[in-house]
C-alpha cells in the first residue's frame, strides 16, 4: 500500500525541474533532433566551409557558456573573466605543441589542466569576495593575464604570437575542428546533467540561494565554489586549446579579449542561466542576434560596449533568459517583462 | 548525579570593532535538556550562536562540544559534527522545492555522508510530515508564508540529524495558535533525544518549553535558573525586561 503511494508521487528534482513534462518534454525532443542534425551536419551536401566554420564558432561559444553557467548560473558568482581560462588553454596547448613538440591531444590536456589549476589558485582567494567585488577581481585578473602574455616575449612570443602546425590531413581540417567543438559542447551538457544529480549540484544551487545557510548545513562552500570555477575553467580551457590549433595562431590580444567573456555570459543569459540547455541554445540565439544587429545597425563591428548594453537589457527584462518564455513558464509580453523587473528588483 | 554536558563555552567573546556583542560568556548545555536563552534586543543572543556555530569568527574564549574543542571551526564542520541551527532571519533556498531544501540538510549534515541525493530526497518525507508541511512538499520555497518558512528552517535543521539544535526565534511573527503548535513541535523534537537551545522573546513559550533559562544582557550573563526563578529575579525584571514588558508578561500569564 505505502509502496504504491510512493510510486504515485515521483520525486521532483527542481534543478531538472519540469524537464520531462509538458512542453519541456517537447523541447527535449526538439533538442535531441537538433543535436542529431548537428552530429550529421558535416555529411550533408550543403555543409560548405562557411557553415562548418560558423557552427564551429557557435559550438565553441556554447561550450564556454555551459562552463560559465557552472560558476555564474548555478553557483551564482558573477565571473567576468573566464576569457583568462580560454587564453591559458590556447597558450598551454600552443606552447606544448611547439616548445615540447607534443601532439595536439596531450597538449590540449596540458592547456586544460593549466586553466583549471589557475582557476583553483585564483579561486581560493577571490571566491571569498561577494557580488561586484568578485566580478571586478575576475575582470582585473583576466586583463592582467592578457598583459602578461603580451609582454612575456621570451615565453609566449609576445606581440608576434606563436604559430602552430597545421592539422593534417588538411582537407579534413574543417570537419575535425567542427567535431571537436561539437563533442566539447555535448560533453559540457552531459557534465552539467551529471553534476546536477550529484551532491555537488545541490551545493552549487544552495550556495547561490543562500551561502550562509549552505555553509551551516554542512556544505564545504569553499570547495564547492572552487570546483565550479575550476570546471568552468576546464570548459573554457578546452575551447581555447581547440581554437588555437584551429586558427594555428595564438596572440594575446586575440585570445584574452574581454569580448569573449561577454559573449559567453550573454549566451548563458539569453538562453537562461542555471538551466542545462540554456547556455547551449543561447549561443545560437546570440549568434543570430549579433548577425542581425551587424546587418541592420551601422556599427560595422560589435564592441564590448554594445555587448555590455545587451547584457544589461537582457538581465533587466528577462533575468531568467528566453528559456523562461520558450518553455512556456511565461508568456512573452510587455507585462511579463515589466513583472520580471519588479520580481528581481533590478 | 552529574549531568552530561553537551556544549560548553568558556569566556566566549565577540567584539565588533569597539562593540562587545558577547563578553566572557560561560554557558553549559546539558544533554537532553531544553535551555532558554533570553535577553533584550541586541543583547547578543544571535551573535552568541554565530560564534559557536562558526558563522562568525570568535574573538576570544573556547567552545567545547562533547568535550571536543571546536573553537574556530568552520560552520560546515560544526554542522557535520552534529550541531544544527535555524536562522532568525529565515534563509530558505528559494529556487528549490521544500523537499529539496530539507534534503540538503539530509545530504550534508551529521548523517549526510551515508546518503546519496536520491536517498536524502526520500529520507526527508518523514521530517516534512513531522513539521506539518506534507502538503507543501513540492512547492518552491519562495511561495511559502512566514509561518511555513519558519517551519522549513526547523525541518532543514532537523534533517541534519543534529544532537544539539539552536532555535533562533522560530516563533517570532507567529500568532497565538501557531505559537502553541510550534511549542508542541519543540517538545516533540526534544523527545527525539535532541538537546535544544531556544532563543525566544515570547515569554509564554520560554516558560512553556524550557527547563532552564540563561539571560544575556549587553553581551554578558545576567542570570541563570529555572524559568520562574529568572523571570521573578528583580535584576532581570528591572535591568532587562523593562516595565512595559513585565506588565505585558503578567497580563499574558493571567490570561493563560
Ligand atoms: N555582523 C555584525 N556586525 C556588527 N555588529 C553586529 C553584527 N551582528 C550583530 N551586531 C551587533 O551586535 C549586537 C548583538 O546583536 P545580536 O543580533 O546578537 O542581538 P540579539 O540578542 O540576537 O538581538 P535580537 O533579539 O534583536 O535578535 C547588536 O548591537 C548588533 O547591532
Ligand atoms: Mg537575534
Amino acid at each position: 500500500m505505502s509502496d504504491k503511494e510512493k510510486k504515485k508521487a515521483p520525486i521532483r528534482y527542481s534543478p531538472l525541474d519540469g524537464l520531462f513534462k509538458g512542453r519541456q518534454g517537447v523541447l527535449l525532443g526538439l533538442f535531441a533532433l537538433f543535436a542529431l542534425f548537428l552530429a550529421i551536419f558535416p555529411l550533408l551536401p550543403f555543409a560548405s566551409g562557411f557553415w562548418l566554420n560558423t557552427l564551429t564558432l557557435i559550438l565553441l561559444l556554447a561550450a564556454m557558456a555551459i562552463g560559465w553557467n557552472f560558476i555564474g548560473g548555478y553557483t551564482g558568482y558573477a565571473a567576468f573573466g573566464n576569457v583568462a581560462f580560454f587564453g591559458i588553454g590556447a597558450y598551454g596547448t600552443g606552447l606544448s605543441m611547439i616548445r615540447l613538440g607534443l601532439g595536439f591531444f596531450p597538449s590540449l590536456m596540458i592547456g586544460a589542466v593549466a586553466a583549471m589549476v589557475f582557476a583553483i589558485l585564483i579561486g581560493l582567494p577571490i571566491l571569498r569576495l561577494k557580488g561586484h567585488y568578485f566580478a571586478i577581481a575576475t575582470v582585473a585578473i583576466a586583463t592582467a593575464m592578457g598583459e602578461i602574455a603580451d609582454s612575456w616575449t621570451s615565453f609566449t612570443g609576445g606581440a608576434a604570437g606563436i604559430t602552430l602546425p597545421f592539422f593534417s590531413p588538411i582537407e579534413w581540417s574543417g570537419q575535425f575542428f567542427y567535431y571537436m567543438a561539437f563533442l566539447l559542447a555535448m560533453g559540457g551538457l552531459l557534465l552539467t546533467w551529471f553534476i546536477l544529480n550529484r551532491k555537488m549540484g545541490y551545493s552549487w544551487v544552495a550556495i547561490r540561494e543562500d551561502e550562509d545557510a549552505a555553509n551551516m548545513m554542512g556544505i564545504n562552500t569553499t570547495w564547492a565554489k572552487v570546483m565550479a570555477f575550476a570546471l568552468s575553467a576546464l570548459m573554457a580551457g578546452l575551447a581555447g586549446g581547440i581554437y588555437a590549433y584551429w586558427k594555428t595562431f595564438v596572440l594575446a590580444e586575440e585570445v584574452f579579449k574581454i569580448e569573449y567573456t561577454l559573449q559567453m555570459i550573454l549566451a548563458a543569459v539569453l538562453g537562461g542561466t542555471g538551466t542545462i540547455f540554456g547556455p547551449f541554445i543561447g549561443a545560437f540565439i546570440y549568434y543570430i542576434l549579433i548577425t542581425l544587429l551587424v546587418f541592420f545597425l551601422p556599427v560595422g563591428q560589435l564592441h564590448a560596449t554594445i555587448l555590455g548594453v545587451i547584457i544589461i537589457l537582457v538581465m533587466v527584462f528577462t533575468p531568467k533568459g528566453l528559456m523562461d518564455f520558450l518553455s512556456g513558464k511565461k508568456k512573452l509580453s510587455v507585462n511579463a517583462l515589466l513583472e520580471n523587473i519588479r520580481t528581481y528588483r533590478v | 548525579m552529574e549531568r552530561e554536558v553537551i556544549l560548553e563555552t568558556q569566556n566566549a567573546t565577540k567584539h565588533f570593532g569597539g562593540l562587545a556583542a558577547v563578553e566572557k560568556v560561560n554557558m553549559k548545555i546539558y544533554k537532553g535538556e531544553i535551555l532558554g536563552l533570553i535577553g533584550p534586543n541586541g543583547a547578543g543572543k544571535t551573535t552568541f550562536v554565530n560564534i559557536i556555530t562558526g558563522m562568525l569568527p570568535i574573538t576570544a574564549g573556547k567552545v567545547y562540544f562533547k568535550g571536543q574543542d571546536i573553537t574556530g571551526w568552520p560552520a560546515y564542520k560544526v554542522g557535520r559534527l552534529g550541531i544544527a541551527r535555524t536562522f532568525q532571519i529565515v534563509k530558505p533556498f528559494r529556487g528549490m522545492t521544500v523537499r529539496e531544501n530539507v534534503a540538503v540538510g539530509a545530504m550534508f549534515g551529521h548523517g549526510g555522508h551515508k546518503r546519496s541525493p536520491r536517498e536524502a530526497l526520500e529520507h526527508v518525507d518523514e521530517i516534512i510530515e513531522f513539521v506539518g508541511m506534507a502538503h507543501l512538499r513540492d512547492k518552491h520555497a519562495d511561495q511559502l508564508t512566514l509561518p511555513y518558512l519558519k517551519r522549513l528552517e526547523l525541518a532543514k535543521a532537523l534533517a541534519m540529524d543534529p544532537e544539539l539544535l539552536f532555535l533562533d526565534e522560530v516563533m517570532a511573527g507567529l500568532n497565538t495558535k501557531e505559537i502553541e503548535s510550534a511549542m508542541e513541535l519543540v517538545r516533540r523534537i526534544n523527545e527525539r533525544g535532541i538537546t535544544i537551545l531556544v532563543i525566544e522573546h515570547v515569554m509564554k513559550a520560554i516558560v512553556g518549553v524550557t527547563q532552564r533559562v540563561f539571560v544575556l544582557n549587553f553581551g554578558q550573563e545576567l542570570a541563570q535558573g529555572t524559568p520562574h526563578e529568572v523571570l521573578n529575579n528583580p535584576e532581570v525584571i528591572q535591568a532587562y525586561l523593562g516595565e512595559k514588558f513585565v506588565e505585558r508578561f503578567f497580563r499574558q500569564q493571567k490570561a493563560a
